[in-house]
């Protein structure tokens, strides 16, 4: 498999955003590199369906399917980003919960808080 | 055909969000549930001819998304079905508000997805749709850690499922495939090296459902939380943790000769070990069933790991087993702790003579998980352990060693005197006779063992008489050494009990041990 510039950054940046989940110290920090970590993965699919002289699957343009780029990832892609949202927006409310009740977002003073 | 068993759960639920607070709505609710056992018992029976195939919008190609059921999807769906009736019919009369009824049952609705779908990405659908669901049912009875609980839940899931989606993304690319049977044939003619990343980054997210070591940190949060009503602990040590099995299984057998099963074999016996000691030490009722199903799932996978016919289906064994008594475990734990308003279990004494039944139900549990003779762990353990070698045997006993002392740890309550001095209102009596019923089939999973093994997998296996005695023996030994590890060191609570009972990751320490476990897969599959 060839692996393009796309694909290495998406790669790159996924696992980079995953040691901003390693080192962050606030909440609020997890929740924005857990979606940097998506929208890698979403890049990563779209990479999938792209190669030179190739046409979005859509449109005028589009005259011989055969040089239509593959649709299903984008597809997917659609699917994976609203429950990203949703899934984000429920964490973001519980996250508002913690802070009214604590007013911290620190992982550490929310644990021995929580804990005791 | 097989549609029908993901939609008439959420149907159920769409029912019960609007009629759970009549009696007759809940009746019909649980009919139809109980329907659902029927159908599923019928497509079990029917799958041990041929396999259940369903192509949604009948695309009859790798195109679409297919619903398979082969004998393995087949028992699981019929242990979900079940274990959602018992936990239904235990939460009858509780008062639930309608929200708690129909998550219960959407819940349900995923679970059979997750066990019958084909799809690779309808699986991380149905995980995300079962994530969501079990962070509000685990923060239900809102105590005051479970907002805490309950976010690390769910941000530990989410970061762990972009593993997952990352390398679904990757196998497409290889591939162009989404079906797993398809990928499954894609696979093998693709050369090892280019596997290697899809499958560590699979894997992570797997053994993260699974709760292997290092990555366990999250289920006793999730399984042992105050705020979970007993019914939802239950369900997640019971059924929920075996999807995450599942998966490996599948998972095993798509990425076929890239798949290590040495390496999983070494991880199921770190988790074993491991999940044994962070049990003895607890002293909370709910904490020391969680981190025992931890010690399970590994003897779990040490039998995956193995890889012969015995040890394979004696794992399988042992997940049907599981589900059952550690049901029943925690739901008699929820009628206990409601009644005595405590969970440490140095509290808490004489419930056998208080509570007969709810006591009896207990024993017959703890005697299935202990794997007693004539109880069904018994049965999958023999099978697990049979033509192991030496090192891994002495491993096991060990594992066996420490979940019969958690046993005689957690047996201390129903002996002595009770304390209880307010006069309890009597235990209602579906939950009497739901904890019942699963402690009974503990004891008839042992009795039957042999003919439910073979009812259940369709392949005849035999119990060696000499070598059944020989585990009888073996158990019998254990039990001594137990009562004595007991009594002479963790009754008397030593410091470092307390010390083993204070290690609890915080997020950061999650992600650092994903991180560390995708690393270590990464070089084991290059390596092995």
């Amino acid at each position: 498999m060839q692996i393009g510039v796309v694909e290495l950054f998406s790669i790159a940046l996924f696992f980079v955003s995953f040691f901003g989940l390693i080192v962050s110290k606030k909440a609020v920090k997890s929740i924005i590199f857990i979606l940097i970590m998506q929208t890698a993965v979403v890049m990563f699919f779209l990479s999938i369906g792209y190669a030179d002289g190739i046409l979005p699957p859509i449109g005028e343009r589009l005259e011989n399917p055969q040089y239509a780029a593959d649709p299903l990832p984008q597809a997917l892609m659609l699917t994976a980003i609203i429950i990203a949202i949703s899934v984000v927006a429920v964490n973001i409310t519980m996250l508002m919960t913690l802070f009214r009740k604590y007013r911290t977002t620190d992982w550490d003073t929310l644990k021995n808080k929580s804990m005791r | 055909m097989l549609t029908y068993f993901v939609i008439i759960p959420i149907l159920i639920a769409t029912f019960l969000y609007l009629f759970s607070s009549e009696k007759a709505g809940k009746i019909i609710a649980l009919t139809a549930q109980a329907l659902l056992v029927i159908f599923a018992f019928y497509l079990f029976i029917s799958t041990r001819e041929y396999q259940a195939v369903t192509y949604i919008g009948n695309f009859y190609s790798v195109l679409g998304i297919t619903l398979r059921a082969d004998n393995l999807s087949a028992i699981f769906v019929l242990l979900t079905a079940f274990i959602f009736l018992v936990a239904a019919i235990y939460s009858y009369n509780e008062k639930n508000s309608r929200l708690f009824w129909f998550l219960l049952f959407i819940w349900e609705g995923a679970l059979i997805g997750i066990f019958l779908t084909r799809d690779f990405f309808n699986i991380f659908v149905l995980i995300e749709v079962a994530n969501v669901v079990v962070t509000i049912m685990i923060m239900y009875l809102r105590r005051n850690r479970s907002m805490y609980d309950g976010i690390i839940y769910l941000m530990a899931n989410l970061v762990a499922i972009q593993f997952y989606l990352l390398g679904l993304g990757y196998v497409y690319r290889l591939t162009g495939v989404l079906d797993m049977d398809a990928a499954r044939q894609a696979i093998a003619l693709l050369p090892a090296s280019e596997l290697v990343l899809p499958y560590a980054l699979i894997m992570t997210t797997v053994a993260f459902k699974c709760a292997l070591m290092p990555l366990y940190s999250w289920l006793p949060k999730a399984h042992g939380t105050p705020g979970a009503p007993s019914a939802v602990s239950a369900i997640l040590s019971g059924l929920h943790i075996k999807s995450g099995v599942y998966l490996f299984l599948r998972f095993q057998e798509v990425f076929g000769a890239v798949s290590t099963s040495d390496f999983f074999l070494a991880i199921g016996v770190v988790t074993g070990i491991v999940g044994v000691i962070m049990a003895i030490s607890q002293t909370d009722m709910k904490l020391i069933l969680a981190y025992s199903t931890i010690a399970q799932i590994g003897l779990i996978m040490i039998g995956f790991g193995l890889n012969t016919y015995y040890s394979h289906t004696g794992s399988l064994f042992h997940m049907i087993n599981h589900a059952l008594f550690k049901a029943a475990l925690f739901l008699s734990a929820g009628i206990i702790s409601h009644a005595y308003h405590t969970r440490d279990i140095t509290e808490i004494s004489g419930v056998l003579k208080r509570f007969p039944t709810v006591g009896a139900a207990t024993i017959l549990a703890i005697l299935g998980i202990a794997g007693a003779p004539l109880f069904n762990g018994s049965i999958s353990k023999y099978f697990m352990m049979s033509g192991v070698s030496l090192p891994l045997f002495i491993i096991m006993s060990f594992i066996n060693l420490g979940t019969i002392t958690i046993c005689i740890k957690y047996a201390s309550i129903l002996f002595g005197r009770c304390e209880l001095t307010e006069d309890v209102a009597n235990i209602a009596k579906n939950q009497k006779v739901t904890v019942l019923v699963l402690g009974s089939m503990c004891f008839l999973g042992g009795i039957l063992g042999t003919q439910f093994v073979e009812f259940l997998f369709g392949e005849p296996v035999g119990v060696d008489l000499f070598g059944y005695l020989e585990k009888v023996i073996a158990f019998a030994v254990s039990l001594v050494v137990g009562y004595f590890i007991f009594t002479r060191f963790v009754k008397r609570n030593p410091p470092i009990l307390g010390r083993i009972r204070a290690i609890d990751l915080s997020f950061r320490g999650m992600c650092v041990c994903m991180g560390l476990f995708f690393a270590i897969t990464l070089i084991a599959t290059q390596w092995l």
